[in-house]
């Protein structure tokens, strides 16, 4: 009941025992699942599905704050919110797109004010603009440059030092592995602001990309004879 | 850096230019999917870009195994888990 008020989303008169566990699905609906969770299975559950993904927020905090301390600080508060709103996670969700969500908030909410971001809405240029990478990778002997170790380290530099909100969509979208649609829960935007945001950041990547391996002097690929497929 | 130029383009080729990361995300319908993996197959320039772009989608997935937490910030988060009551197995 507690928790239930808490969350605002019980209808007048509704009352549940205090050995019933209350939870809600993302579309407020109430269900009845299981007793209350002690203090011990609260600590397996969340040694178990919320612990394992601390590298993962790491990341996404890092992406967002591009400040290790300030990063470090931004994890921290997370686990410990995640910790004490455990009631709140869903048995059986995705563990880590909660903690994503909670990471995000707990950033915002460590700015002031956001800097106005500005949302672009040609993504075609974008996409153009990653033919033209392609062209001049063409053009320069740099096709492979991307299925290159030694451009790993250059890769992350740059996703450092992408501007926001591109580098929160690249890293949630493309280094984390999720769907747009979990991308635009967890910035909460719109799919499509995703998909812009998204094709913006690897475009800056790509462009980046190629000016540190000409910049770095990496050796081209030689020009092979085309192989018939 | 602007890039180089794209040259001219047959209409087929310049969807895979516009849709490539709209394929390689599966975010396009199946209809035009199979139609834009049918050209790619048959077109080895637009096979040769679109592994490109694959490339460096993957690449980008491979940072997820070289940037992880330092072992100093999970103790700290653990110590501040402690303090809030959290107990270890």
């Amino acid at each position: 009941m507690v928790w239930a008020q808490r969350e605002g989303l019980l209808a007048d008169g509704q009352f549940f025992g205090q050995d019933e566990f209350v939870s809600f699905t993302r579309q407020s609906t109430l269900t009845v699942t299981e007793p209350p969770q002690s203090r011990s299975d609260r600590d397996i559950a969340f040694e178990r599905e919320a612990l394992p993904w601390m590298d993962d927020v790491h990341r996404f905090a890092l992406s967002l704050t591009r400040d290790a301390a300030d990063a470090d600080d931004i994890v921290q508060d997370t686990y410990l919110r995640a910790y004490r709103s455990w009631h709140t996670y869903l048995p059986g969700s995705d563990c880590r797109r909660w903690l994503f969500t909670i990471c995000r908030n707990v950033f915002l909410r460590s700015r002031e004010r956001e800097k106005p971001t500005v949302e672009l809405e040609d993504v075609e240029r974008d996409v153009i603009g990653s033919g033209r990478v392609y062209a001049a990778a063409l053009e320069e002997g740099y096709t492979d440059l991307f299925a290159r170790a030694d451009i790993l380290p250059a890769i992350q530099a740059a996703i450092e030092q992408l501007p926001e909100p591109f580098r929160s969509a690249v890293v949630i979208v493309d280094v984390e592995d999720q769907p747009y649609e979990a991308a635009a829960e967890i910035l909460g935007v719109p799919i499509g602001t995703i998909r812009s945001r998204l094709f913006r950041g690897r475009r800056l990547l790509q462009e980046r990309l190629m000016a540190h391996a000409r910049d770095a002097g990496l050796a081209p690929r030689p020009r092979e004879p085309k192989e018939a497929r | 850096m602007s890039g180089g130029q794209i040259p001219p383009l047959p209409p087929e080729c310049m969807e895979v230019l516009k849709h490539v990361w709209d394929f390689l995300d599966d975010q396009m319908s199946e209809d035009a999917t199979e139609r834009l993996r049918a050209h790619i197959a048959g077109c080895e320039g637009c096979f040769q870009y679109a592994t490109f772009q694959q490339n460096f989608l993957d690449a980008l997935g491979a940072m997820r195994r070289r940037w992880g937490v330092k072992p100093e910030l999970r103790e700290k988060v653990l110590t501040a888990l402690r303090d809030e009551g959290y107990a270890e197995k």
